[in-house]
């Protein structure tokens, strides 16, 4: 089963390459044909974002996104080398070329697809929120105004909390250093994705503190392919993958697998997706 | 510090007569070139008890916030402590000796360029070395992150310049400039007197230079270089921030993967304190008992 979605993912980009021909004639396919020529794909995930990239105690990348790029190397064939990427430096490694394809929680924007190939459909989803002393009872996002708030850095929200909200982040390296600050009352709240917000509340070690706001800009998460090669053989590679993985329900297995509460966007878009023949 | 000390060098010289202190023009406080290596060499088997005191009894004082104790902290730790030295604190060491290796062979030239006679040579060297010793070192590391390319071909081979590579490039230009100012000032240490009795015996001035000053200068070139190479090992946690997986990124990382409690923040950080101290404790005793040593001899 799992060979015969492989085959069809791979005859889906192959349709895909073939619809194109019209931009074929520009399509270099300089990365592609680099990663087949050496036989290795070098993949950036996080490897400060658990449960999506992490490192265990031997050093090695694992997480949800380790798996889905595993499975893009098995897919082509090739060797898979991970490289840890941060927020800050992704983009730049990706268009330096140090890596072929980036994984790695990145919200899809407009300004980063102009310097990144984000490739349809995106593979998950998640919204920006707050958590804040239940002491503070903040209900409103507006009470943010003139306000120190701790966030993390290169994380894109904290630009718009600011214009929107008049809120003053103070960006952190790790999400240890700024949790530390908001409890050591340096800021009212620590904004950050809510599924990660959801995950520190229900671990018991934040009993004083609570999610108060409801979620903005819930924003998908897109993977990125030089953008000279988003609508290549490479992106249109990718878009199959995603694409393969939401029809076979692959992503809200490994959402279980690594704990992550399930999301309605999943479960959406494997409805959306799936064949109708199967039924 | 064991030994007698020696007046005028490691104690002030008791004396009721007139000495004749460095001038200084500009009227600051002489500057000390081995700052460093003796503020870390005054620390005593007191000191170290009395912070590892603190750590011991830090669990106890600072109560966590949560279920998540100190005790569990420490517990994480002692799991991630391979990981954390083997592949973190041994990478800064290997990133220190590169930087120290090509900062030194380069310092050593420019050094040189800067007595040579001939302006061409001479003032280039001056303008390089004030340039690359006033710099702030983080911002040498941002430059020299941009502006290399990654990778490079050259004849057909594929030279690849990972992180760390710039890194030792971006820390060994501060080092470099800085071995050049040591070399300066070793030669020029040597009094003139040797010079003019040389040129009587009819040694040309590369004679002079190789033969007779410098085998007299690399005794004294010895403490200024090793406190430089202290403080470029405590400088290596900069590469942090270019995304090199040295020490300080491994523990955030090992932080992250512990569910990022607040309360691994001191156990780890203080971790890589200890380390790093534990490493450049015994460099400055050496660079002090070497800076004695070679001072009787004068």
């Amino acid at each position: 089963m799992n060979k015969l979605l492989r085959t069809s993912a791979a005859a889906l980009a192959l349709t895909f390459a073939a619809s194109t021909t019209a931009q074929a004639a520009q399509c270099t396919n300089e990365t592609w044909n680099k990663v087949m020529e050496r036989g290795k794909i070098v993949i950036g995930i996080k490897a400060d974002y658990k449960p999506w990239g992490y490192r265990d105690t031997n050093g090695d990348l694992v997480g949800m996104e380790a798996d889905m790029a595993k499975d893009v190397a098995d897919t082509l064939g090739v060797e898979l080398e991970l490289v840890a990427v941060q927020s800050s430096n992704r983009m730049q490694f990706l268009e330096q070329g140090k890596i072929d394809l980036m994984i790695a929680t990145m919200s899809d924007r407009a300004d980063r697809r102009e310097i990144v190939g984000i490739v349809q459909p995106n593979y998950y989803t998640s919204g920006t929120n707050i958590m804040s002393p239940k002491a503070l009872g903040i209900k409103k996002w507006e009470e943010l105004r003139g306000k120190p708030v701790c966030g993390k850095q290169g994380a894109f929200y904290n630009q718009i909390v600011e214009e929107r909200y008049g809120a003053e982040v103070v960006a952190f390296t790790g999400n240890a250093e700024a949790k530390q600050a908001l409890r050591d009352k340096k800021c009212i709240a620590w904004v950050y994705d809510d599924s990660s917000i959801m995950s520190d509340l229900s671990s018991g070690n934040w009993d004083d503190f609570e999610m108060p706001l409801s979620s903005e800009d819930d924003n998908p998460w897109g993977l990125a392919v030089p953008k000279a090669e988003r609508d290549c053989v490479f992106g249109r590679f990718m878009s199959g993958m995603q694409y393969n993985w939401h029809q076979s329900g692959a992503l809200m297995e490994l959402e279980k697998k690594w704990g992550i509460q399930p999301t309605a966007y999943l479960k959406k878009q494997n409805e959306r997706y799936s064949d109708w023949l199967a039924k | 510090m064991g030994a007698r000390p020696i007046p005028g060098v490691d104690v002030g010289a008791a004396t009721d007569l007139a000495v004749l202190k460095p001038f200084d023009p500009a009227g600051r406080t002489v500057h000390d070139p081995l700052l460093m290596s003796r503020f870390l060499a005054r620390f005593t088997w007191r000191h170290v008890l009395a912070i590892g005191l603190v750590f011991a009894l830090w669990p106890s004082i600072a109560h966590a916030q949560g279920r998540f104790s100190y005790g569990d902290a420490f517990a994480a730790l002692t799991k991630w402590i391979p990981l954390v030295v083997i592949d973190g604190f041994l990478f800064n060491i290997l990133i220190s000796f590169f930087a120290m290796g090509i900062g030194t062979a380069a310092g050593v030239l420019l050094g040189l360029m800067q007595i040579s006679p001939s302006p061409v040579l001479r003032l280039p060297a001056i303008f390089l070395t004030q340039l690359f010793r006033n710099m702030p070192w983080l911002v040498l590391l941002f430059i020299v992150l941009l502006a290399f390319p990654f990778e490079v071909e050259m004849f057909g081979v594929i030279v690849s310049f990972p992180a760390w590579v710039k890194a030792v490039i971006g820390l060994s230009l501060p080092i470099m400039a800085n071995i050049a100012e040591v070399v300066r000032g070793a030669v020029q240490s040597v009094p003139s007197g040797q010079w003019e009795a040389a040129e009587s015996l009819a040694f040309t001035r590369r004679q002079t230079l190789f033969e007779i000053v410098l085998p007299q200068c690399f005794k004294r070139m010895i403490p200024p270089w090793m406190n430089w190479y202290a403080i470029l090992t405590m400088a290596t946690p900069l590469c942090s921030l270019l995304g090199v997986e040295e020490m300080i990124n491994l523990s955030r990382q090992a932080i992250e993967a512990e569910d990022n409690h607040p309360e691994l923040l001191v156990p780890f950080y203080g971790f890589a304190l200890l380390i790093f101290f534990a490493y450049c404790y015994p460099i400055a005793r050496w660079t002090i008992a070497l800076e004695r040593k070679y001072a009787v001899k004068l």
